[in-house]
């Protein structure tokens, strides 16, 4: 053990001049930033937490509508249809898997970069290849998960349903808008990431890099259907 | 995403300026964020102090003019935030900078940039918050902030008016911008703890103070999220009209309730568990005997933690949660006591056999024991629902918490100050105003509070600006401001002490106490890079193996004495340039950074009254936040 | 030496202090213990206090004395022992954890049981009253005696009073630290307390609180409690329940009230020669309960003739000034037509209460005189408007160029002093 981590230490004098951090000696052997990514994730649990928690605990409080799934009828006779769309958020919620599953293959695709193609590789083993189209997968559906939000947002608002107007609406809206904020991040996350494969190409080495976003990406994923079911499809 | 960067041609370490405003701006060392934390925190100390002082003058007698009502009560609302925020947590951010580095044998934490982040939007934070007082628009609904009385229904310029009072926005937004540097520091820590120990550091020899704040950042980790929630939903009534604590709209106001004390009492060991981990240091030190039990020590501090989060309702046994809910949460509360009072045994046994020498941190530490004892045991008295149900909501519970983080935490404070003074500064505080300093700490402490208990059982609310004569109160009220008085004068001989020893102080050498960790290896102040070589560790009191190996004979012969030629202390001072180490560069960006965040959060209070100015205020900060952020990721460390 | 021991001393001194304050509760220096056994709340919690009392003061003994019997026994001195490397002892540290738990124990059983019995259902045949919290003032309301009052609660000795606790603002908490543990008031929910003056208490006077933070004038909101004997709260209440009695002779229409108003002075005085219903005796409050009566002073700063308070007319103070002045905009009393507004106290006969403004201060013409020209003056932050012309108003910051002059004023003074 010591004399494993001397030679490490020696390695952090001699290499500092890569530019990169993977030559520091850890106790762990992981990257700090995989450390400090899990930690997050941690945090963002809580945050999470907390946010279904008050969703769940207003649940049904509302004094006036609309409401999630049942009808309501205001003093002047209009009607309210239940607001929550489920199939076309079951959709976007497929969207969003798909996402993760594309996140997966665009690791891989790092992973495996500079890597020969075997002898007679068919189509679907050289798009594995690709991280750059995988990257792009990501992105393109984390944002059509997006697109779908925006739509149900507005489509709520048109029905009557605001942040203002109800516990329903205040809860609804502010949980599914951190979701969604953090889907946002994730997005421009692998834009940046696409954007630097383009330009100077990720490598192996990138590998930790791509990680991180993936971790968190999936973290946002798994958050989704933890919503999906509490909100949407428990009545 | 550093390592995305451009790879740069071999990096000099460190700066060449060594002093000047810029060598503060930019620093990314943690030992000067360490340091500033600790003069930004002892500022706030003071401004927390006095606004005590107001608060007792003010009660010193029955139906007292001093201050107004609306003043005593942001005075009451801003003691209490400032004390907790702003003097308390920092204190024991200074410690983590300035020690877990050292006493794991790094030469820096794992994201230096990070923390000097943590440390700007901290201090821009604490400004937020703290200013406003001086324009007699301070937050004023207590430092819990219930609802309904934070709501915008409760806050109108005069009943029913529209227009809102921006006192409080102060404190949501302040807290917000606060609990963002705590998280950043906390995932900091964590990952320094984690994966920064020098070889043969196992978890299990990891000195106290180490341990202790390993528990309070993921304490924090934890704990912020729901009080940012609870802030969020807050703000967002206040901005944008929102129902979450609306009682018009049938909104809960428990909500409010439950989601602050799953922040507010894991914030007590958040606040307790860093002088647990100071005094834990000094004690074996001055005693010249390890810590006693050192395994259960470990594990009663992640006991508490733990039982920390499963407690919070205790502070609320008056709101008529059921008597199943309040047994539960009484039974709860009851088991925390037991690793707690195991600390305090193990503290005694630790000095038990022992050759103690009276220090001035020793004192302040032996008082952490006997002050502390008195603050848990009320502690137990309110977990017990019914009798609480006469003691909550009275100076009872003002004198219970002030002994738990007066006589605990700041008394670990101030033991953790005198010890590593000179290690951080590399001369002594003064002994004979050390003294003085303790006395009349102790007593004016005693003064001021223990009174409290007398004067809370006979029938004293909390939060009350006045009182009526004949009451039965007066003369507790009396002698706890004159404590307060007293511990201005002590507070002053401190301040003098502090201030003159930094250019007159004998003069410490790298171990002047004799102690046994990592720390004190090193020459004081420390170089930038800490350790010219990082050492390997056989035990937990690797200089006891080196120096004094009969200090630390370990009967179970498990551990491996340290390497000696690793602890040699450095005698002549190299830079870390000369030593071929690389340091991380000096940079501004995360204070440009911290700045955009706060910006930011300025923009959102002007929002609401100011639709275009807020909006663009808000908008320039966020740029600023997000330029600073991608100037930082893509620049390289080191 | 001897400062380690007067260090060690002064807490030991301070709690022999505190068992000294327990054994003098019974003083009337302290009106507002909570050590009192007068209901059987009290006495439940005070039987588990002393419980928490004497385990605390045995483990405090027992830490205090190992930390100075140590702290004395092993400094280092001259010719001493050299310390001893013990890491620990796994025996001594399982005693420390289990003796604790032990005691706990003793303390977790008779608290749950205490839980239970305090928070089960009210007896039968208690007496209900609802307890409504407002900024910054109590409502009590006897739904079953038709009582509406305000900042002065009468309870009968040896009958449960069961309250429902609820309030129309902020967050508040009852308390009657000598009756029994506070229970707080919360928006959106109605809460429940319940407790049984004790039957062989003489009637008493006593203070209660508002003890959760709620703003402003948060310290003046306090109340009354009489707990009378069953016979005086029976005549109390009857009276109470009667529309007001307007007792100011003689009470004819003058010809200056407009028609409209003839019959609301006309309703106030029809009403039958007023059979004073009890309220608890001045003399008795001054001569045993003298905490019970507030000695807030009136704030500088406001001047009232109180030479007009003499000739103070109870009709046009009825018409002109309660009627007219605005009064009813926020003020009920029962049995003039339109005075039903639930914002402020209910004033039907509030002469026979003896304090006013939250029990802030005393009942009497002079304050009442004070309250009504410039009540934001005299309570920080109160929603009562600034009544006196020519008034600056701390709130709205302005002066109130509308309003009542002095005389108009005493008018109403007059008035409400009249009903009892």
């Amino acid at each position: 053990m010591a004399s494993h981590a001397a030679a490490a230490s020696h390695g952090a004098v001699a290499g500092h001049d890569d530019g990169h951090v993977h030559h520091h000696h850890t106790t762990t052997g992981l990257d700090h930033r995989k450390i400090a990514i899990w930690a997050f994730i941690g945090s963002e649990c809580m945050l999470f937490a907390s946010l279904i928690s008050t969703y769940l605990i207003y649940k049904g409080k509302s004094l006036v509508g609309p409401f999630p799934h049942t009808e309501y009828v205001d003093a002047a006779g209009k009607v309210f249809k239940p607001i929550l769309d489920i199939p076309v958020t079951s959709a976007s919620t497929f969207v969003l898997l798909m996402s993760s599953l594309a996140m997966v293959l665009a690791l891989q695709a790092v992973q495996l970069k500079g890597q020969p193609l075997p002898a007679g590789a068919g189509w679907w083993t050289r798009a594995q290849r690709s991280s750059q189209l995988w990257l792009g997968v990501t992105a393109l559906l984390g944002a059509m998960f997006l697109g779908f939000q925006a739509y149900e947002f507005t489509s709520f608002v048109r029905e009557g349903l605001t942040l203002k107007t109800n516990l329903f609406g205040s809860t609804f809206f502010t949980l599914t808008g951190f979701h969604g904020a953090h889907v946002t991040v994730g997005v421009l996350w692998l834009m940046s990431l696409l954007w630097i494969d383009r330009t100077r190409g990720l490598t192996p080495k990138d590998e930790l890099v791509v990680d991180i976003c993936a971790l968190y990406w999936h973290f946002v994923d798994v958050v989704w259907i933890a919503i999906f079911t509490l909100i949407y499809l428990i009545q | 995403m550093a390592t995305l960067a451009t790879p740069t041609p071999a990096a000099v370490a460190g700066s060449d300026a060594k002093s000047g405003l810029w060598s503060w701006l930019a620093t990314t060392d943690h030992k000067r964020i360490g340091t500033l934390y600790l003069w930004t925190a002892l500022a706030f100390f003071l401004i927390g102090g006095l606004e005590a002082v107001m608060i007792r003058t003010q009660l010193a007698r029955p139906n007292m003019g001093f201050v107004s009502a609306e003043t005593y009560n942001q005075l009451f609302t801003m003691h209490g935030t400032t004390m907790v925020f702003l003097a308390v947590m920092p204190l024991s951010a200074a410690f983590f900078n300035f020690l877990i580095p050292l006493q794991i044998g790094a030469r820096d934490v794992a994201f230096p940039r990070l923390n000097a982040f943590s440390y700007w939007v901290y201090l821009f934070g604490g400004i937020l918050i703290t200013l406003p007082i001086l324009f007699q628009a301070a937050p004023d609904g207590g430092w819990f902030g219930y609802a309904p009385l934070s709501t915008p229904a409760y806050s109108g310029v005069a009943p029913g008016s529209s227009e809102l009072k921006m006192n409080m926005d102060f404190w949501v937004a302040g807290l917000q911008v606060l609990g963002v540097s705590s998280l950043a520091a906390a995932f900091n820590f964590i990952t320094t703890i984690i994966n920064m120990r020098a070889p043969g550091m196992t978890l299990m020899r990891m000195p106290m103070f180490t341990w202790m704040s390993f528990v309070v950042q993921f304490l924090l980790i934890l704990a912020f999220p729901p009080i940012t929630v609870a802030l969020v939903f807050l703000m967002m009534d206040r901005v944008f009209g929102t129902t979450f604590y609306q009682v018009a709209a049938g909104a809960d106001p428990l909500l409010w309730q439950h989601l602050f004390w799953v922040f507010g009492h894991p914030e007590v060991y958040i606040l307790i568990l860093p002088a647990f981990g100071l005094v834990s240091e000094v004690l074996p030190t001055f005693s010249k005997k390890p810590l006693f039990g050192y395994n259960v020590m470990v594990y009663s501090g992640i006991m508490i933690g733990f039982l920390g989060f499963g407690v919070w309702a205790h502070h609320m046994f008056s709101v008529g949660m059921g008597a199943v809910a309040d047994s539960i949460f009484s039974l709860m509360t009851m088991l925390i006591a037991i690793p707690t009072g195991v600390k305090i045994f193990n503290w005694i046994a630790t000095m038990w056999s022992g050759e103690i020498r009276f220090t001035v941190p020793m004192k302040f530490a032996i008082a952490l024991i006997a002050m502390f004892t008195i603050g848990g045991i009320s502690g137990v008295m309110h977990s017990s629902p019914p009798a609480d149900l006469q003691q909550t909501d009275t100076y009872f519970v003002v004198a219970h918490f002030h002994y738990v983080l007066f006589g605990g935490s700041i008394m670990g404070i101030f033991a953790g100050i005198y010890f590593y003074y000179p290690k951080i500064t590399g001369r002594f505080l003064d002994e004979r105003l050390g003294n003085a300093h303790f006395w009349l700490n102790f007593i004016g402490m005693n003064l001021t509070f223990f009174p409290m208990h007398f004067s809370g059982l006979l029938g004293m609310p909390r939060r009350i600006y006045t009182y009526d004569a004949g009451q039965g109160w007066d003369l507790f009220n009396l002698l706890a401001t004159y404590g307060t008085y007293l511990l201005v004068v002590a507070t002053a001989v401190f301040v003098w002490n502090f201030v003159r020893s930094r250019t007159r102080g004998a003069v410490a050498g790298g171990d002047p106490w004799h102690a046994a960790t990592l720390e004190w290896s090193i020459p004081s102040p420390p170089p930038e890079y800490n350790f010219a070589k990082i050492p390997t560790i056989g035990s937990r009191y690797p200089l006891w193996d080196l120096k004094e190996p009969t200090w630390n004979a370990d009967p179970s012969g498990h551990a491996v004495p340290s390497d000696p030629s690793d602890l040699q202390e450095e005698t002549a001072s190299h830079t870390a340039k000369a030593l071929g180490i690389p340091m991380p560069y000096p940079t501004a960006k995360p204070l440009f950074t911290a700045i955009g965040l706060v910006v930011m959060f300025g923009g959102l209070l002007l929002f609401r009254d100011h639709h275009a100015v807020g909006l663009a205020i808000l908008l320039t900060g966020a740029a600023m936040l997000i330029g600073g952020l991608y100037a930082w990721l893509t620049s390289p460390l080191e | 030496m001897l400062k380690l021991r007067l260090r060690q001393a002064a807490p030991v001194a301070l709690v022999a202090m505190l068992l000294l304050t327990l054994s003098a509760c019974g003083l009337t220096e302290y009106p507002n213990t909570t050590f009192h056994h007068n209901t059987e709340f009290n006495s439940a919690v005070d039987a588990l206090f002393d419980r928490l009392v004497f385990w605390g003061t045995i483990v405090f003994v027992v830490v205090e004395v190992a930390l100075v019997v140590t702290i004395i026994k092993f400094r280092k001195r001259p010719g001493g022992p050299a310390a001893k490397p013990i890491h620990g002892n796994a025996a001594l540290e399982i005693t420390w954890t289990v003796i604790p738990a032990l005691i706990l124990v003793l303390i977790a059983i008779p608290t749950v049981k205490t839980i239970f019995e305090t928070q089960a259902e009210a007896p039968a045949g208690a007496i209900k009253v609802e307890v409504i919290g407002h900024q910054w003032w109590w409502e009590f309301r006897y739904p079953e005696l038709g009582v509406v009052t305000a900042n002065e609660l009468y309870l009968p000795v040896g009958r449960t009073a069961a309250f429902e606790l609820k309030t129309k603002d902020v967050l508040h908490s009852f308390w009657i630290p000598q009756m029994g543990g506070k229970r707080d008031l919360i928006t959106n929910k109605t809460n429940h307390l319940w407790f049984t003056p004790s039957a062989d208490l003489p009637s008493s006077a006593w203070n209660g609180f508002c003890a959760e933070y709620c703003g402003s004038s948060h310290a003046n909101m306090k109340f009354r409690l009489y707990t009378v004997q069953p016979d005086e709260f029976e005549s109390w209440a009857r009276h109470q329940a009667s529309p007001a009695v307007f007792s100011a002779t003689p009470a004819p229409a003058t010809p200056v009230i407009p028609a409209a108003q003839v019959t609301v002075a006309d309703s106030a005085a029809s009403v039958a020669a007023p059979t004073a219903g009890y309220a608890f005796p001045k003399d008795r409050l001054e001569a045993e309960f003298p905490h019970v009566i507030p000695q807030t002073p009136i704030p500088a700063g406001i001047t009232f003739d109180d030479a007009l308070l003499a000739g103070g007319d109870p009709v046009k103070g009825a018409t002109e000034g309660f009627l007219l002045g605005g009064c009813i905009g926020c003020h009920a009393i029962s049995g003039v037509p339109g005075a039903v507004s639930e914002i402020g106290p209910n004033l039907t006969h509030l002469a026979s209460r003896h304090t006013i403004a939250g029990g802030l201060y005393r009942n009497d013409a002079p304050t009442l005189a004070r309250w009504i020209k410039n009540a934001r003056h005299l309570k920080p932050g109160s929603i009562m408007n600034t009544i006196g012309k020519g008034e600056y108003d701390p709130i709205l910051k302005t002066t109130n160029t509308m309003g009542l002059d002095d005389r108009q004023i005493a008018d109403v003074v007059a008035y409400l002093m009249a009903l009892k």
